[in-house]
């Protein structure tokens, strides 16, 4: 790739990176936190985008970016109070800047009409006009670096009028004016005295590369005035006593002139005058009066003159850095970019401790990983696992006792195998932030939408979970937050009517439960209207007009296909997604959704799932002459039946009694066509499952072959979805296993069309 | 031998730049990622010239150019500042602290080689 | 490259015998050729989908090609051969009697399927060669698995 470009994909990145920085801090000082280093994170990362942006020319962003900051810059300084209202356009600003920022990366066009009420909104709290074009932020960078600003010149000594009358025109157009004092060939000659305070090589400036560089633009003599040079005894070591006089003959302008002496005027004593009795054209001081200079440098002049040793032979040499030659010899070696180490090994191996430091520091905590290895590496110790489970396996059957070396030898490398499979594991697990940092936009928008007043709050952000769960994630969570809104939520009117703070509260929260992740979503809303809901279902046929159903019950039909609350679909909520499909996403993701419900307080949506797709924990069982697993977290407890408790219920269908209740009972391997013939009752094992929405069933197995975590392998990657089965899975003999889909054998048991499986398999094996 | 340049710079993409830039035109280039880091890589180094960001975590610019003069061994390193920024009294701060010189962003390579140029020998 | 190579040298082709008739696949397509194992049976499949093995830790679906094309279901014994095959982005493993050979023929010399070869055969033969007086035909493997569409439903 084109380095440049190499260079972009990364700005792109670190703009996602100082993008979610930026809006965290925004939330951070909305919250109350003023501290001034969430202050300048803010501004920084605001500046960053701005900085790289103008470097890719990416102009719209710079102007967007550059009013942003300008504004930040304000509350910065403290000249503007982050108020609530400011903090409101500021977040909407990070938004528009976000989309700025992709539009550019992607292509896409932003909205530019909203950027330009941002724009304003922003100028309007900075007391600025910053949507006129003569202040676009590029042009100030533009017209940086060749300008003067105004306020570095002491006007005293020469025309202020011309310059600060507009700092962009170039001084030395004055030139065109007196075409007589220019010499035939365009150039003119100028006398330049520069007298170098000591202040000029405190910062490590050279009046000899100063020199040299006005040798680069033309003919000179140098005139070393010497005068003020005192008996050696009173030198200061670091003290500046020469001074030199310049004749410059050049095309170059003054401006050029000037800019040589850009970053030391401050340092010195500098007058540039076109010779031949010219008036003084610019000069710029230091302390010390004029009079006292132009007095010396007189009186410097009638003397002896004598050339100043050191940058006269440099003057003579305009290219003492010989870049092409250093160009080539980086290619002949090549290695163009020498690392630091290369660069400097006498200092290092002197230093080797402090060296070592300084890279520890430079090699960060992290390092960037192409999903692929990552992938490829999960993907082998799968096999490794699996191929430990065999060699296992084949030494139980070679007959060797539970003492013997071999054994407790590989207990010790199943140990480690787990080992390296849950560090492998944790390689791709990663904090739901990247999720939950995109909700705060959203609850915004949909608020500014529905013109509900909300404050979401997120928890647990640092909780972990595999890559592919949590680009899983983020479709049901941004349906359920705009849910929360959108339906949860109260207009503010009704909220302060019932007693509640206008503002309504939405918690998204993270947690470790028992090896799988529970994230909830939960309003402090008006709960689910139950009426409501009941009629609604009656209505489109869901249920009976007569059903009696539990609080719960009616609040779990919101999941149900084709349902919705709204009266009429609503922008936000509606394009025809129900809780129906949020709830087969997570199922589809091995999880689960429920709901709890308080009329008046609010809901609370809580999921819970598997912390990967890559591995499982089953229950390996045997059906007909076939193994197979069982999802351990769908089984609730595993019975022996007796032949009494299992009815028959119509044609070929059976309950059996648990505890006074009654269960449907479905034979695995009849179901799956393994087996013509139901397992008998008192020779087979029954697993009490539930499946989707709290339904419960019995599975009939022939026999229980014992727990096992197993890594999960597609189906689909070489063949398609089959109705029963999730995934796959290699067991220690070698063979394929299939996992159960459980949802789909007791949908297919009541008759009903196959739902989507439980579980999608990773993009694994 | 070609020079070393170091640059402190938080932004990943100013690092990447600049160290295009500057390998291209033939410098060595050590990096630093704040000010802090940046006098820790100084350490056990001996660059011709620094750059350096302004705006930075942990140890802005200002701050890295004062710890960089108050050391004898770096006092006479020119250091040039690179930084977006456009108000002069940035730029005086700056020379307050001891820059030497500036570099105004978006920089091209040219513009960055000439400014060396102008700073060391 | 591939397509050059035809042109110049021929194609590559690898035959097999379904009881008296003789077979073949573009060798293009070919990862491997292993010996049978037992598959772990798909529920609710085309009879011609045998199961699954695993075949280095991937899941690969044994399509039983006599019975695709058409013949009676297979039964496997230890001297029956799978043929990897690539199809797509996706692998398949066709159970065969025994390979027989490996051919290499021109494009010219790849002649059409003439109209009244049963429906079976006119969905996976994608032309017929003559070679030394025998008669094979040239499957073509885009049809072997299922179509999702038709059957997944």
């Amino acid at each position: 790739m084109d380095p440049m470009e190499a260079i972009k994909q990364t700005f792109f990145q670190e703009c996602e990176e100082q993008l979610a920085e930026l809006e965290q801090g925004l939330l951070a000082i909305e919250g109350g936190e003023t501290d001034s280093e969430t202050v300048n994170a803010v501004f920084r990362a605001v500046h960053s985008i701005k900085g790289g942006a103008g470097a890719f020319g990416l102009e719209d962003l710079v102007r967007f970016a550059h009013v942003f900051e300008t504004t930040l810059d304000h509350v910065r300084a403290g000249r503007l109070a982050p108020e609530a209202d400011l903090l409101k356009v500021m977040l909407r600003a990070a938004d528009v800047l976000a989309d700025l920022v992709r539009a550019a990366r992607d292509g896409g066009v932003v909205d530019e009409a909203r950027c330009e009420v941002l724009r304003a909104e922003l100028g309007a709290f900075s007391g600025e006009d910053e949507t006129g074009d003569g202040d676009d932020g590029m042009g100030e960078l533009d017209f940086q670096p060749l300008s003067f600003e105004p306020i570095s010149f002491e006007p005293m000594a020469f025309e202020p009028t011309a310059i600060e009358a507009d700092p962009f025109e170039p001084i030395g157009s004055e030139l065109a004016f007196a075409p007589e004092l220019a010499a035939a060939d365009g150039r003119t000659t100028w006398i330049i005295h520069f007298r170098p305070h000591a202040s000029l090589y405190a910062h490590a400036n050279e009046s000899a590369l100063l020199l040299r560089e006005l040798g680069r633009m033309g003919e000179v003599e140098t005139t070393l005035d010497d005068s003020t040079l005192p008996p050696l005894a009173d030198m200061e070591p670091e003290g500046a006593y020469l001074a030199w006089t310049v004749r410059l003959t050049t095309e170059r302008d003054l401006d050029a002139i000037r800019g040589a002496f850009e970053w030391v005027e401050d340092d010195c004593d500098l007058k540039i005058e076109r010779e031949g009795g010219a008036a003084e054209v610019a000069s710029v001081q230091g302390p010390d009066p004029i009079e006292l200079i132009l007095a010396k440098a007189l009186a410097s002049a009638p003397a002896p003159t004598m050339e100043a040793p050191p940058p006269i032979p440099q003057i003579a040499e305009p290219a003492p850095l010989d870049v092409a030659a250093l160009i080539r010899k980086a290619q002949a070696a090549e290695e163009p970019v020498l690392a630091p180490a290369n660069a400097v090994p006498a200092p290092a191996a002197a230093h080797p401790a402090t060296a070592n430091a300084a890279n520890a520091t430079a090699t960060t905590a992290t390092i960037r990983v192409d999903l692929d290895r990552v992938d490829r590496l999960i993907d082998l110790v799968g096999e490794l696992v699996i191929n430990q489970a065999m060699l296992a396996q084949r030494v139980t059957e070679s007959g060797l006792g539970r003492s013997s070396g071999v054994v407790t030898g590989l207990d010790e490398l199943e140990h480690l195998t787990r080992e390296i499979q849950d560090s492998v594991m944790a390689i791709r697990a990663q904090p739901v932030k990247s999720v939950f940092q995109r909700m705060p936009r959203l609850a915004r928008e949909v608020a500014a939408m529905t013109g509900k007043s909300v404050r979401l709050v997120t928890e647990g952000e640092g909780c972990e979970v595999d890559k592919t769960v949590i680009e899983r994630l983020s479709d049901p969570l941004t349906h359920m937050i705009r849910n929360a809104i959108d339906h949860g939520l109260e207009r503010p009117d009704k909220r302060i009517a019932a007693g509640k703070s206008g503002e309504g509260v939405v918690r998204l929260s993270a947690a470790h439960r028992s090896g799988r992740i529970v994230i909830e979503v939960s309003d402090d809303g008006a709960g689910i209207n139950r009426p409501r809901v009941k009629d609604i279902a009656i209505e489109k046929g869901l249920i009976a007009p007569d059903a009696v159903l539990s609080d719960e019950e009616i609040d779990n039909l919101i999941f149900l296909p084709g349902f919705s609350t709204a009266s009429e679909v609503s922008d936000i909520s509606g394009r025809g997604v129900g809780m129906d499909v949020v709830k087969r996403s997570i199922q589809a993701l091995g999880g689960r959704i429920s709901v709890a419900s308080r009329p008046g307080l609010g809901s609370t949506f809580t999921l819970s799932l598997p912390l990967t797709l890559a591995v499982l924990d089953g229950m390996v069982v045997s059906a007909g002459s076939q193994t197979l697993v069982v999802p351990l977290t769908a089984i609730i407890e595993t019975l022996q039946p007796k032949a009494a408790e299992v009815h028959p219920i119509g044609e070929g269908a059976h309950v059996i009694s648990i505890r006074g209740g009654y269960v449907p009972l479905i034979d695995v391997g009849l179901a799956l066509g393994y087996s013509d013939e139901a397992v008998e009752p008192a020779k087979g094992v029954a697993l009490l499952i539930e499946g989707e929405g709290g339904a419960r069933a019995a599975l009939m197995v022939g026999a229980i072959q014992g727990q096992r975590q197993v890594v999960i392998k597609s189906l689909e990657a070489n063949y398609r979805q089959v109705f029963g089965i999730a995934a796959a899975t290699i067991l220690g003999d070698g063979r394929v296993a299939l996992i159960l889909d459980i949802d789909a054998l007791v949908a297919g048991q009541k008759g009903l069309e196959s739902p989507a499986p439980v579980l999608r398999t990773a993009a694994i094996g | 031998m070609s020079m070393t340049v170091l640059t402190v710079d938080d932004s990943r993409t100013m690092r990447d730049m600049l160290k295009l830039a500057l390998s291209e035109a033939g410098y060595n280039v050590i990096q630093a990622e704040d000010g802090i880091h940046g006098l820790e890589v100084l350490q056990g180094s001996s660059p011709d010239v620094i750059i350096t960001d302004i705006n930075m975590p942990r140890m802005d610019g200002f701050g890295f150019i004062e710890g960089v003069r108050r050391d004898d061994t770096y006092r006479a390193v020119p250091i040039l500042v690179l930084t977006t920024e456009s108000d002069a009294e940035k730029k005086s701060r700056a020379r307050a602290a001891g820059a030497t010189g500036w570099i105004v962003k978006p920089f091209d390579r040219a513009k960055l080689v000439d400014a060396i140029r102008r700073v060391a020998a | 490259m591939n397509d050059a190579a035809h042109t110049h040298h021929g194609r590559e082709l690898i035959s097999f015998r379904i009881g008296a008739q003789e077979f073949c696949v573009d060798i293009m397509a070919v990862r491997e050729i292993r010996g049978w194992t037992a598959a772990t049976a798909l529920p609710q499949s085309p009879s011609y989908v045998r199961g699954v093995i695993n075949l280095r830790g991937a899941v690969l679906p044994i399509v039983d090609l006599p019975n695709r094309l058409g013949y009676g279901v297979s039964e496997p014994t230890a001297r029956h051969v799978i043929i990897v095959a690539q199809i797509g982005t996706q692998f398949v493993g066709l159970l065969v009697d025994a390979v027989s050979d490996i051919l290499t023929v021109t494009d010219d010399m790849i002649q059409p399927v003439p109209d009244i070869a049963p429906e079976a055969v006119k969905a996976f033969v994608q032309g017929l060669i003559a070679m030394d007086g025998r008669m094979i035909s040239l499957i073509g493997l885009g049809r072997i698995l299922p179509d999702v569409v038709q059957e997944a439903a």
